[in-house]
C-alpha cells in the first residue's frame, strides 16, 4: 500500500473514531452546527435561484420561533411529532416496522371524536363534563388505535405477513373506511363539507401559558410525559428489556424466555395505543371537531423520519420532534409571506435533515465497516 | 524467481494492537515449505488475530510477512489468495444450495469468450482430487447441503487448491469432525505437504498437534511463547507453555451416588423447521447429582432434543418432565423459573446480545428474577455487580463489565454464558458445548464446577461433540445417531474408538448396524 493511501486511511479511521466516541452533548452540538451550516448552503441556492436568502432565512426562523403565535404553533406540530415519533420507535427498538402509525393515529381520533359527539348529549352542559368526557375519548383513543395496530402484529405473528405491507394497507382502509362512516353518518343536515359537528364549547384543553385555540401546554406535556414513561419502561423494566432485546437479537431474546410472536402483537399494541393517543390529541386539542382524514397533516409518516433521527432512542425524539416541528411551522410561514416556490422552500428543508442525519448515517456506517479501528 | 529454500511464510515481529489492547506482540513464526506447523494457544492468546494478519484482514501495525523470502503486503484476502495462500476457517465459507462445482469455483469461474467453461473446471478439479486422494470429484453436481460436515471441508480445501493455494490455513479443522474424519483429515494433509505445499494448522488438542505437526508454535498474551518441534515435546511441556503453569489433566471424581429423578424425557419425537424428523422416540433420564453425556456427532438430533427439554422447541411426540411434573406445556421462561438452566451451542446467536455489555448480557435469561428487581424496575445496580461476580469467577477478561459481548473472543463469551447459567443455582443444568473454544485452564475450571455442581445435586445433561469431554465427566454416556439414542454406555467401559463407531452409526466392534428401528435400542 502507498504511504498516500495509508496516510488517507489513517486519517479517515481517526475521523471515524472521533465521530464513534461523541458524546450525547457533543451529538447535540453537531447537529446545531450542521443546522446552520444547511441554513448557509441553503440560503446560497435560495440567492442562486433569484430570491432574497436573508429574508427566507430570517422568514424561516421567524416561523418557528419569531413571536408567542408562532411558537405555539411550532410546538403544536412538534408535541404531535414526538407523540407519533414515540409510537414509531417503540415499534422499531422491537424490530417490527410500523409505517402504520397514520392509521392508527386516524382511527385512535375517530374513536375519541365517537365517544365525545355520542356521551356529551348524556352529560350536563358544564365545564365539569370535560373531565369525564376527556378520560372517555382518551381510553376509546388508546384503545382502538392499539387494536388497529395488534391486528398487523397478529397477521405477523401468527400468518407471517409483513408488517411493513400490511400496515401501509391497512393505512388506507382507516382513511378510507373513517371517510365513509363520517361522510354517510355523522355529517351534519344539510352540511357541505364532510365534517362532525364542533365538539362541546367546554371540550378542550385550557391553553394556559398560550392563547392559541389550537394549541395548550397541556398537549405538550402529554407528548413529554408518554416520552417520560416509554423511556422509562424500555430502559429500566424486565418487559422493556425483552422488547429491546427482541429488536436487537431475536433468537437470544427467546433464549432468553420471550415468547416472539406474543412480543410482536404486544409491541404492536403499545405503537398503536400511543399513536391512538396522538389522534385523541389532534381532534380534541387542534381540530375541535373530525374531519376526512384524506385531508390530515401526515403526522405518521413524518414520525418514520422523526424516530429514525432519534436513532429510535425516545428521549432523542423529543429534540428530532421539536426540529421537525420548527421546520414545520417555518416553512409555512415562508409560503404564506414570501412569494418563493414551495419546491425550493422543501428542498431547504431536506437539506437541513440531510445535514442533522449525516453524521449519525456515518456512525453507522462506521460501525459496519471497520473505519475507526478494528474493534474487537 | 521464487527462492525454494526460502521458508514459505516468514512472519517477523508481528504486532497488532487494537486500541490499548495488544492482540499480537511482536510475533515471529517462520513456516518451512512442506511442512506443517501448528500453532497453539488458549483463547485470546492471539492465534485467530495472528492468521487474520497473515490473510490480509487485518493489517498489522508492526512487523512484516515474506513469502517465498519476498517482503509482502496484503490489504484484503484478495491479496493473500493472489500470493497463494488459502485459509479454511472453522465455519465453511460455502453456499449451501449451490454445487460442490459451483462452489469450488465461484468468483474464479475459468471462461472461454465470455462463457463459463464447465468442463474445464472439472478437469481442474478432477486432477486436484487425483493428486491428493480427495473423492470430493464424485460429488460435484451434489448441492452442499446434502453433504456431510467431512466432505464439505474437503470442499474447502480443493476449492483452495483451485485458487492455487500453496500455503493453507487450517482454523481448528477438526473440531465438527468424528475421530475417523480426523484421520481422513490427517492423511490429507500429509498428502499435500508430501507435493510440496505447506499448512498451518490452528488447534486446541494438544495431541493432535503432536500428531499431525512438524513443528508447534505456542502463543500466550499475544506473545509467542517458543516454537518446539513436535517430535521432541510432551503434552504436559505444552500446556505448561500455553497455560504458564502446570496443568491437571485428570479430575476424575466420579463415583458419587445419584439422588432422585430430577429430568425424564420419555418417547419425545421432534420435527426442525422444515418437517424433519430430527429426533427419534427418545426417552432418558438424568439424576440428582448425575451427569449424563450425549455423545454424537454434530446434527445428529442433540441440538433438537435439548431444545424440548429447555422449551425452546415443542416437541411433536413424547413428554419433559422435571422432579415428576410433566412440564411438556410451559413455556421457556417458566422452565427457566423452575430452575432449568441452560448453556446453548449458539454462543453468537442465542446466548449474548452481541451489541449489549456483559451487565445488560447479564440479564438475559435472569429477567423475572426477584434478586434482580424491586418490584416494578430492574435493578442495574444488583446486575451490575451480578456480572462483576462472574467475570471475577470465571476469569471472563477483558475485565470490564461494560465491554460489549461481540468484543470479547469466542472463548471469554463462552465463560461468561457459562457463569451465567451455573450461578442461578438450577436444578438441572442443560449444557451443549459448554467448553467449545475455551482454552485449556478455563477448561479445566469449568469442569471443576460442573463436578461441584455434581456434588451439590444438580442434575446436568450434557452435549458435546469432544469425546474426552464426554469421557471425563459423565456418569452414563448415551450416544445419538440420525436422531435416536443407538446405546448408553458406562464411560469407564467403553474406549473412544468405540464411541467413535458407534457416533457414526455403526456397532461397538466396527460393524454395520442393521437398519434403523429393527433392533431393540433402549
Amino acid at each position: 500500500m502507498s504511504d498516500a493511501a495509508t496516510g488517507v486511511r489513517s486519517l479517515a479511521d481517526r475521523i471515524a473514531a472521533r465521530m464513534l466516541d461523541a458524546s450525547v452533548l457533543e451529538r447535540v452540538v453537531i447537529a446545531l452546527v450542521a443546522t446552520a451550516l444547511a441554513l448557509l448552503i441553503g440560503a446560497v441556492i435560495v440567492a442562486a435561484s433569484g430570491y432574497d436568502a436573508v429574508e427566507f432565512v430570517s422568514s424561516l426562523v421567524y416561523g418557528a420561533v419569531g413571536n408567542v403565535s408562532n411558537l405555539a404553533f411550532m410546538l403544536r406540530q412538534s408535541s404531535m411529532l414526538i407523540l407519533t415519533g414515540v409510537a414509531v420507535a417503540v415499534a422499531f427498538r422491537a424490530g417490527v416496522f410500523n409505517i402504520g402509525v397514520q392509521g392508527q393515529f386516524v382511527v385512535g381520533g375517530f374513536a375519541a371524536t365517537l365517544g365525545i359527539l355520542f356521551a356529551a348529549p348524556l352529560l350536563p352542559n358544564s365545564p365539569v363534563s370535560a373531565i369525564p368526557l376527556l378520560a372517555l375519548a382518551t381510553l376509546l383513543a388508546l384503545a382502538a388505535g392499539g387494536a388497529y395496530g395488534a391486528l398487523p402484529g397478529v397477521m405477523k405473528a401468527y400468518a407471517g405477513a409483513n408488517e411493513v405491507i400490511t400496515t401501509i394497507m391497512l393505512n388506507f382502509i382507516a382513511s378510507g373506511v373513517v371517510y365513509f362512516l363520517l361522510d354517510a353518518y355523522l355529517r351534519p343536515e344539510g352540511a357541505a363539507a364532510p365534517n362532525t359537528e364542533q365538539f362541546p364549547d367546554y371540550v378542550g384543553l385550557p391553553g394556559l401559558v398560550f392563547e392559541s385555540p389550537s394549541f395548550s401546554i397541556l398537549g405538550l406535556g402529554v407528548a413529554l410525559l408518554t416520552v417520560v414513561v416509554v423511556y422509562l419502561v424500555m430502559d429500566r423494566t424486565g418487559f422493556g428489556y425483552d422488547l429491546v432485546t427482541s429488536g436487537y437479537q431475536e433468537p437470544a431474546a427467546k433464549y432468553s424466555g420471550v415468547d416472539p410472536k406474543r412480543m410482536i402483537v404486544r409491541t404492536m399494541t403499545i405503537s398503536g395505543m400511543i399513536a391512538g393517543l396522538a389522534g385523541a390529541l389532534f381532534a380534541i386539542m387542534i381540530l375541535g371537531y373530525y374531519s376526512d382524514p384524506n385531508t390530515f397533516p401526515t403526522f405518521g409518516f413524518d414520525a418514520i423520519a422523526v424516530s429514525l433521527l432519534a436513532a429510535n432512542n425516545p428521549l432523542g425524539v423529543i429534540p428530532a420532534g421539536l426540529l421537525f416541528g420548527g421546520l414545520d411551522a417555518g416553512g409555512q410561514y415562508i409560503g404564506f409571506t414570501l412569494d418563493v416556490p414551495s419546491e425550493l422552500v422543501d428542498g431547504v428543508i431536506g437539506l437541513i435533515v440531510l445535514f442533522v442525519a449525516a453524521p449519525e448515517l456515518f456512525r453507522a456506517a462506521g460501525q459496519y465497516t471497520s473505519l475507526g479501528g478494528d474493534r474487537e | 524467481m521464487t527462492d525454494t529454500t526460502a521458508p514459505a511464510v516468514q512472519l517477523t515481529d508481528i504486532t497488532k494492537r487494537f486500541g490499548d489492547v495488544v492482540a499480537n506482540d511482536s510475533v515471529d513464526l517462520t513456516l518451512d515449505r512442506g511442512s506443517i506447523h501448528a500453532v497453539i494457544g488458549e483463547n485470546g492468546a492471539g492465534k485467530t488475530t495472528l492468521m487474520n494478519v497473515l490473510y490480509g484482514l487485518y493489517d498489522p501495525n508492526e512487523g512484516t510477512i515474506a513469502i517465498d523470502g519476498e517482503p509482502r503486503s496484503f490489504d484484503s484476502p484478495r491479496d493473500a489468495i493472489a500470493a497463494g495462500i488459502g485459509m479454511i476457517h472453522q465455519h465453511f465459507q460455502l453456499v449451501d444450495n449451490m454445487t460442490v462445482l459451483q462452489n469450488i469455483v465461484l468468483g474464479h469461474e475459468p471462461s472461454t469468450r465470455g462463457l463459463v467453461d464447465e468442463q474445464a473446471a472439472r478437469r481442474r478439479i478432477t486432477d486436484i482430487c487425483d493428486t491428493y486422494g480427495f473423492s470430493v470429484d464424485e460429488h460435484l453436481d451434489t448441492p452442499i447441503e446434502e453433504l456431510g460436515l467431512g466432505i464439505q471441508q474437503h470442499v474447502e480445501i480443493v476449492k483452495s487448491l483451485y485458487r492455487g493455494a500453496d500455503t493453507l490455513i487450517l482454523d481448528e479443522p477438526t473440531a465438527v469432525l468424528t475421530p475417523q474424519e480426523v484421520e481422513g483429515l490427517f492423511d490429507v494433509m500429509e498428502a499435500l505437504t508430501a507435493d510440496g505445499r505447506s499448512l498451518i494448522f490452528i488447534t486446541h488438542k494438544l495431541d493432535e498437534a503432536m500428531h499431525a505437526a512438524d513443528d508447534i508454535t505456542v502463543l500466550r498474551d499475544g506473545s509467542a511463547v517458543g516454537t518446539v518441534d513436535a517430535a521432541a515435546t510432551s503434552q504436559n511441556e505444552l500446556a505448561r507453555m500455553m497455560v504458564g503453569r502446570e496443568v491437571l489433566f485428570d479430575v476424575d471424581s466420579r463415583g458419587g451416588t445419584p439422588g432422585e429423578v430430577a429430568l425424564t424425557v420419555d418417547g419425545v419425537t421432534v420435527r426442525d423447521e422444515r418437517g424433519l424428523e430430527q429426533v427419534r422416540d427418545v426417552s432418558l433420564s438424568v439424576r440428582e447429582g448425575e451427569i449424563l453425556g450425549i455423545a454424537g456427532v454434530e446434527g445428529n438430533g442433540q441440538q433438537e432434543l435439548i431444545e424440548a427439554i429447555t422449551g425452546m422447541r415443542t416437541p411433536e411426540r413424547g413428554t419433559v418432565s422435571l422432579q415428576g411434573r410433566d412440564i411438556t406445556e410451559l413455556s421457556r421462561r417458566r422452565r427457566i423459573e423452575d430452575g432449568i438452566s441452560y448453556v446453548p451451542g449458539d454462543r453468537l446467536e442465542e446466548g449474548l446480545v452481541q451489541d449489549y455489555s456483559l451487565v445488560r448480557n447479564a440479564l438475559l435469561s435472569n429477567q423475572t428474577m426477584d434478586a434482580f428487581s424491586d418490584g416494578l424496575f430492574l435493578d442495574w445496580g444488583r446486575i451490575g455487580d451480578h456480572a462483576d461476580e462472574i467475570i471475577d469467577a470465571y476469569d471472563v477478561r477483558p475485565r470490564n463489565p461494560e465491554a460489549t459481548a461481540k468484543s470479547l473472543s469466542g472463548g471469554n463469551q463462552q465463560k461468561f454464558i457459562v457463569g451465567r447459567e451455573l450461578e442461578r443455582d438450577p436444578s438441572v443444568l442443560v449444557a451443549a458445548h459448554p467448553t467449545r473454544g475455551v482454552d485449556i485452564g478455563s477448561i479445566e475450571f469449568i469442569h471443576q464446577r460442573f463436578q461441584d455442581m455434581r456434588a451439590e445435586g444438580v442434575a446436568i445433561l450434557l452435549v458435546s461433540s469432544k469425546l474426552d469431554e464426554v469421557q471425563k465427566l459423565s456418569d452414563r454416556t448415551a450416544v445419538m445417531y440420525e436422531g435416536s439414542v443407538v446405546d448408553t454406555v458406562d464411560p469407564d467401559d467403553v474406549t473412544e474408538e468405540e464411541l467413535g463407531l458407534l457416533m457414526a452409526g455403526r456397532a461397538r466392534d466396527g460393524t454395520e448396524r442393521a437398519a434403523r428401528g429393527t433392533e431393540g435400542d433402549a
